[in-house]
C-alpha cells in the first residue's frame, strides 16, 4: 500500500469539475485510492465523496492507494493534483 | 384484506382499482417493500438509475454537435454522480435495512447529504448539493416512469386516463380538483382533509365516495390494488375477498337504486306540507357544471365560485377572459346566477404567484377573499368590470365573500359606482339594478348582520368558515376537526341572528355553506326560518325530499326548545328528532 501526502493548490479547490476529473482518473486504475482528510476517508472513485471532502486551496490530504497497479495509480493522482487539475491555477 | 378507517365525506360505495398519485420530487410516496420482494426493489432501482442516465445522454444529444462546455461539465458531473459507487451502496443499503421503496430510499439518502454538504464552511462546494438532489430526481423520476404501479402526477395525464379508478393523494389542492374533472374517477381517498376541505366538497360535486383524513392511505395502497371504497362510513377494504366483494355490490346496487327513486322529484316544486315555498339553488364551480344545476331543477345559482379560473395557471385571466367566462355561465341559465367575487388566499392560492408570496402564517385570517380584492385593485378592478358586462347576458347578483367590516362595503360601493361609470363612458352595455350581497361567514359580521343588512340587497351565510371562525379550528386540520359542529349553540344561535337581521331588513339571506346541503340539517334551518338555500347540485333532491315531507309551523314550535338546551348531547337528539 502506498501512502502520501498531497496538497490542494489549485485556487478552486476539489470543485465540482475538479472532481469530476479525479473520478474519471481514478476510475481506471483497479486499486482501491481513497482520500483523507482529518477524520474523513472517502473514496477517491466517488464524485460525491470527494466533494464532501470540501477541500479547498492549501489543504493537505492523505492519499492510500491499495492494489496491483497502485505505484502508476499514486503517481497519476498526485500528478494531476500539482498540474492545478489542469486549470492552470 | 386489509380494512382502512377514515372520514367518509362522498356517500356511496366505489369499487375499482388503485391509483396512487403524487408529484415527483415533492411528495415522494413511502411503503413497505416485503422482504420476499427486495431482490426485485434493488434490480428497479437499478433500471431506474439505468434510465435515469439514458435520459441524462440523450439531455446532452439535444445540442448535438455544438455543446456548450459550462453544459457539458455539468452533464458530465451529473453522470458521474449517478454512477457513483457511493449513492447506489447507501441506497442499497437503506432499502435492504428500511425495507422501504427505491424512491423512499433516495429520499433519505438526499436528506443525509444534504445535511452533510450544509456544513461545508464554503459556499461554492456547498451548494453541489443542488447538483446530487437533482441527480436523485431524476433517479425518482425515471422509477416512477418505469414503472406504472407507482405515482403519476395528474396534470399531465389525458383526459379519461384515470376512468373508474380509485385516486389516491396526500393531499388535492382545489386546483389539483379542477384537473380530475378531467377523468371519470369512482372515488378517492387522501391522507388530509376533514369533512368541509375542498376535497369534501369536491366528491359531493362529482357523486362519488370518497375519503379523508387518512393518515395511512399513501403508504399502505399501491397502484392497481382492488378496493372497495364505502364513503358513508369512511371504510376502505383493500384487496377484498369475493363475500365481501358480493355484498357491497349488493349494497351499491341498492344505493343507485334509491339515487334512481329521487330522480323522480326532479320536477317537483318545493313546498313544504304547509304550503310555504322554499327556495333551492345551486353552488357552481365551472361553466359546465351550470347544466348540473339547470337539470336538477334548482331555481338558479345561488353561489358562482369565480376564483377557479384563477388557479392552475401562470398569468391571471384578463378582463376579457373572465367576461368570456362569466358571460357563458350567465347564457346557460335563465334563472339568476349570484357571482361571488374572487375568494383567493387561505387554501386557495394563485400560481402566478401573486397572492402566494405574500402568504402569512395563518392565511385564513389573513389577506384573503374581499380583503385582498381592496388591496389589490389591479385584480380586482377587471374582475368588477368582466361581471358588469356579462350581466347583460342573464339576471346577475353579485355577492363579495368575507364581508367583516362596514369600511370594506363602502369601498366596495365606491369601486363600483366607478366600474359603472367607466364603462358607461366607453358605451358598454350592462345591468345598472344588479343586486350586491355579501357572505356573512366572519363572526364579527353575524353578529352586526343587522348593521350590514340594512346596505345590502342580500345575506347569504357561508357556514363552512363561519363554523370554522366561530369555533376556532382549522377544517383541514384532522387533528381538529372533529370540534367541527354546525350544532353548535353558537352557530345556531348566530344564523339565527343573520335570518332575523334579514326580515327585519326586509331582505332574502340564503345559506351557501355545505351545511345547507345536508338532508339532516334541512329542518332544523327550515326552522330558524331558512327559505333559501344554495348547495353542491347534486345533494338538491335529498333536500328536497326532506323539504316535501316537512310540516315547517310544527318545526317551528320545536325550535325554542332546541335554542334553550343546554346540553349538547340533547341538542343534538333534539335536532335528529325533527327528522322523524
Amino acid at each position: 500500500m502506498i501512502e502520501r501526502d498531497i496538497e490542494v493548490v489549485n485556487k478552486l479547490g476539489l470543485h465540482a469539475r475538479a472532481a469530476s476529473k479525479l473520478v474519471k482518473l481514478t476510475a481506471g486504475f483497479s486499486s482501491t485510492i481513497k482520500l483523507i482528510s482529518r477524520e474523513q476517508e472517502v473514496d477517491a472513485k466517488s464524485i460525491m465523496g470527494i466533494l464532501m471532502l470540501a477541500a479547498t486551496q492549501g489543504t493537505t490530504l492523505k492519499l492510500t492507494v491499495d492494489g496491483e497497479d497502485e505505484v502508476k495509480a499514486a503517481d497519476a493522482v498526485a500528478a494531476l493534483f500539482a498540474d492545478y487539475f489542469g486549470e492552470g491555477e | 384484506m386489509l380494512a382502512l378507517h377514515g372520514t367518509g365525506v362522498g356517500a356511496g360505495i366505489a369499487i375499482g382499482k388503485a391509483r396512487v398519485i403524487s408529484k415527483p420530487g415533492d411528495n415522494i410516496a413511502r411503503y413497505e417493500v416485503a422482504e420476499d420482494d427486495l431482490n426485485a426493489e434493488l434490480k428497479r432501482f437499478k433500471v431506474g438509475v439505468e434510465n435515469a442516465i439514458a435520459s441524462l445522454i440523450s439531455a446532452g444529444e439535444k445540442f448535438e454537435d455544438s455543446i456548450p462546455e459550462e453544459v457539458a461539465a455539468l452533464l458530465e458531473t451529473h453522470s458521474l454522480i449517478l454512477q457513483d459507487p457511493m449513492l447506489q451502496e447507501e441506497t442499497v443499503k437503506i432499502i435492504r435495512d428500511k425495507n422501504v421503496n427505491a424512491e423512499y430510499a433516495l429520499l433519505i439518502y438526499q436528506k443525509r447529504m444534504q445535511k452533510v454538504f450544509d456544513e461545508i464552511p464554503d459556499p461554492y462546494l456547498s451548494s453541489k448539493s443542488a447538483d446530487i438532489s437533482q441527480v436523485i430526481q431524476r433517479v425518482q423520476g425515471a422509477l416512477i416512469e418505469s414503472d406504472e404501479s407507482a405515482e403519476q402526477s395528474l396534470n399531465n395525464q389525458p383526459d379519461g386516463a384515470f376512468d373508474g379508478e380509485i385516486i389516491i393523494a396526500n393531499d388535492l389542492t382545489p386546483a389539483d380538483t379542477i384537473a380530475l374533472k378531467k377523468h371519470q374517477i369512482s372515488g378517492f381517498l387522501t391522507n388530509l382533509g376533514g369533512p368541509t376541505s375542498h376535497t369534501a366538497i369536491l366528491a359531493r360535486s362529482l357523486q362519488i365516495p370518497a375519503i379523508v383524513g387518512l393518515h395511512n392511505a399513501l403508504n399502505l395502497l399501491r397502484t392497481g390494488d382492488l378496493l372497495i371504497v364505502d364513503g358513508k362510513r369512511g371504510v376502505i377494504l383493500a384487496g377484498p375477498d369475493e363475500v365481501s366483494l358480493d355484498a357491497y355490490r349488493r349494497r351499491r346496487e341498492k344505493i343507485i337504486h334509491r339515487s334512481q327513486a329521487l330522480e323522480t322529484l326532479r320536477e317537483a316544486e318545493s313546498v313544504s306540507l304547509d304550503g310555504q315555498k322554499v327556495n333551492l339553488l345551486s353552488n357552481v364551480e365551472l361553466p359546465e357544471e351550470v347544466a348540473l344545476s339547470v337539470r336538477q331543477n334548482a331555481e338558479g345559482v345561488g353561489l358562482y365560485r369565480t376564483e377557479f379560473l384563477f388557479m392552475n395557471r401562470e398569468e391571471l385571466p384578463d378582463e376579457e377572459e373572465q367576461y368570456q367566462v362569466y358571460s357563458e355561465v350567465l347564457k346557460s341559465s335563465d334563472k339568476s346566477v349570484t357571482i361571488r367575487t374572487l375568494d383567493l388566499g387561505a387554501d386557495k392560492q394563485v400560481d402566478g404567484g401573486r397572492v402566494s408570496e405574500s402568504q402569512g402564517t395563518n392565511p385564513a385570517l389573513g389577506l384573503r377573499a374581499i380583503r385582498l380584492c381592496l388591496h389589490d385593485l389591479g385584480l380586482f378592478k377587471p374582475h368588477l368590470r368582466a361581471i358588469f358586462r356579462a350581466s347583460v347576458h342573464g339576471k346577475t347578483k353579485l355577492m363579495v365573500p368575507m364581508l367583516s367590516t362596514v369600511e370594506e362595503l363602502d369601498q366596495l360601493f365606491i369601486l363600483i359606482a366607478e366600474v359603472k361609470q367607466e364603462l358607461r363612458a366607453q358605451g358598454c352595455e350592462f345591468d345598472d339594478a344588479i343586486p350586491i350581497g355579501a357572505m356573512i361567514e366572519v363572526p364579527a359580521a353575524a353578529v352586526a348582520a343587522d348593521i350590514f343588512a340594512h346596505k345590502l340587497d342580500f345575506l347569504s351565510i357561508g357556514t363552512n368558515d363561519l363554523i370554522q371562525y366561530t369555533l376556532a379550528i382549522d377544517r383541514i386540520d384532522d387533528e381538529v376537526n372533529y370540534l367541527y359542529d354546525p350544532l353548535h349553540p353558537s352557530i345556531l344561535r348566530l344564523v339565527k341572528m343573520v335570518i332575523d337581521a334579514g326580515k327585519n331588513a326586509n331582505i332574502p339571506v340564503s345559506m351557501c355553506g355545505e351545511m345547507a346541503g345536508e338532508p339532516e340539517f334541512t329542518r332544523v334551518l327550515l326552522a330558524l326560518g331558512l327559505r333559501e338555500f344554495s348547495m353542491d347540485p347534486a345533494s338538491l333532491l335529498e333536500v328536497k325530499q326532506r323539504i316535501l315531507m316537512s310540516d315547517i309551523r310544527l318545526l317551528e314550535q320545536a325550535l325554542p326548545a332546541i335554542m334553550s338546551e343546554m346540553e349538547p348531547g340533547k341538542l343534538r337528539q333534539k335536532v335528529t328528532a325533527l327528522n322523524q
